[in-house]
């Protein structure tokens, strides 16, 4: 599972669940593996994701790597930011460990990078 | 295909990936990020290796549809939904059956996405959905018209016993 995956992942399904965001992750196993650098892409989705959700996901499993806590201005020329956010949102693999329902504390497992979010059928 | 180069696409996703040979063959076409769930943890780990087979990068998530993803992330949605007119009693579990049983006309789980349609697709976002002709295409039609959503078949194909359509659906600007 990847961060930018985390960032868009919620237990808002549940039948107790309000909002269900964001999810915190355990983490027992993180891979890091280098995948190919757009700046472009990088750009266009900085949008989208909820930048302090990746911060402090990045931050509880030790991969800020110099991570900004908040996005820079004109981010789109800037390559030392955008490499940086590229490393954490695409680099960044959970392999093992679990995600952690906010409101409830129900836990999901990440068995070989796959986080399970099944709910059973009394929970939906 | 060159309309979804021109859409600008930044998040894809396919529901019930299986193999996973259908999105990662839109991995290999498109720069964008590639997602994919399924409700069938097996299927999930199929998916991831074959995406990692063909060196292609596609995040997987053992999950019922799109229900654990934020809202209107997508802007390409692919799904081949369990189609066949089965008994609704079928519609259970997270095994093989769920590949294939679609309940009453076929439509118990595509209607499920289909009125949540709105909530799943970005402003810009489209979804490709195969349509099977005991479906009823043109009732699906006539909802998601009601829904500000217009739909395209954009391929037929008949084989022994399945007459299949390609459908595309797409917000009403």
């Amino acid at each position: 599972m990847k961060l930018l995956t985390h960032n868009m992942l919620t237990s808002k399904c549940m039948k107790a669940v309000t909002v269900g965001y964001p999810l915190a992750i355990n983490a027992s196993d993180v891979r890091v593996s280098e995948v190919d650098f757009n700046p472009d892409f990088i750009a266009k989705i900085i949008p989208k994701v909820d930048w302090a959700v990746l911060w402090n996901a990045a931050e509880s499993i030790g991969q800020l790597e110099g991570l900004p806590k908040e996005i820079v201005e004109n981010y789109e020329n800037d390559q030392d930011f955008l490499k940086k956010a590229h490393h954490v949102l695409l680099e960044v693999d959970v392999i093992n460990g679990e995600l952690i329902c906010p409101e409830t504390g129900r836990k999901f497992p990440i068995n070989n990078g796959i986080p399970n979010l099944l709910l059973n059928e009394d929970e939906v | 295909m060159p309309f979804l180069k021109n859409l600008g696409v930044e998040f894809a996703v396919e529901i019930g990936s299986g193999s996973g040979v259908v999105i990662t063959a839109l991995a290999s076409f498109l720069a964008c990020a590639c997602f994919a769930t399924d409700i069938n943890p097996e299927a999930c780990q199929a998916t991831a290796e074959t995406a990692v087979l063909n060196g292609r990068k596609v995040d997987c998530v053992n999950m019922d549809l799109l229900g654990a993803f934020r809202n209107r992330l997508f802007d390409v949605l692919l799904f081949n939904p369990p189609y066949v007119v089965t008994d609704p009693c079928e519609v259970v579990g997270n095994g093989l059956n769920r590949a294939w049983a679609g309940g009453f006309h076929g439509r118990q789980v595509t209607d499920k996405v289909l009125s949540t349609l709105d909530l799943l697709l970005s402003e810009k976002g489209v979804c490709y959905m195969v349509l099977l002709k005991e479906n009823n295409i043109q009732e699906i039609q006539r909802f998601m018209n009601e829904n500000n959503f217009k739909s395209d078949v954009i391929l037929e194909r008949k084989l022994r016993g399945e007459h299949l359509y390609v459908v595309k659906f797409s917000r009403i600007l």
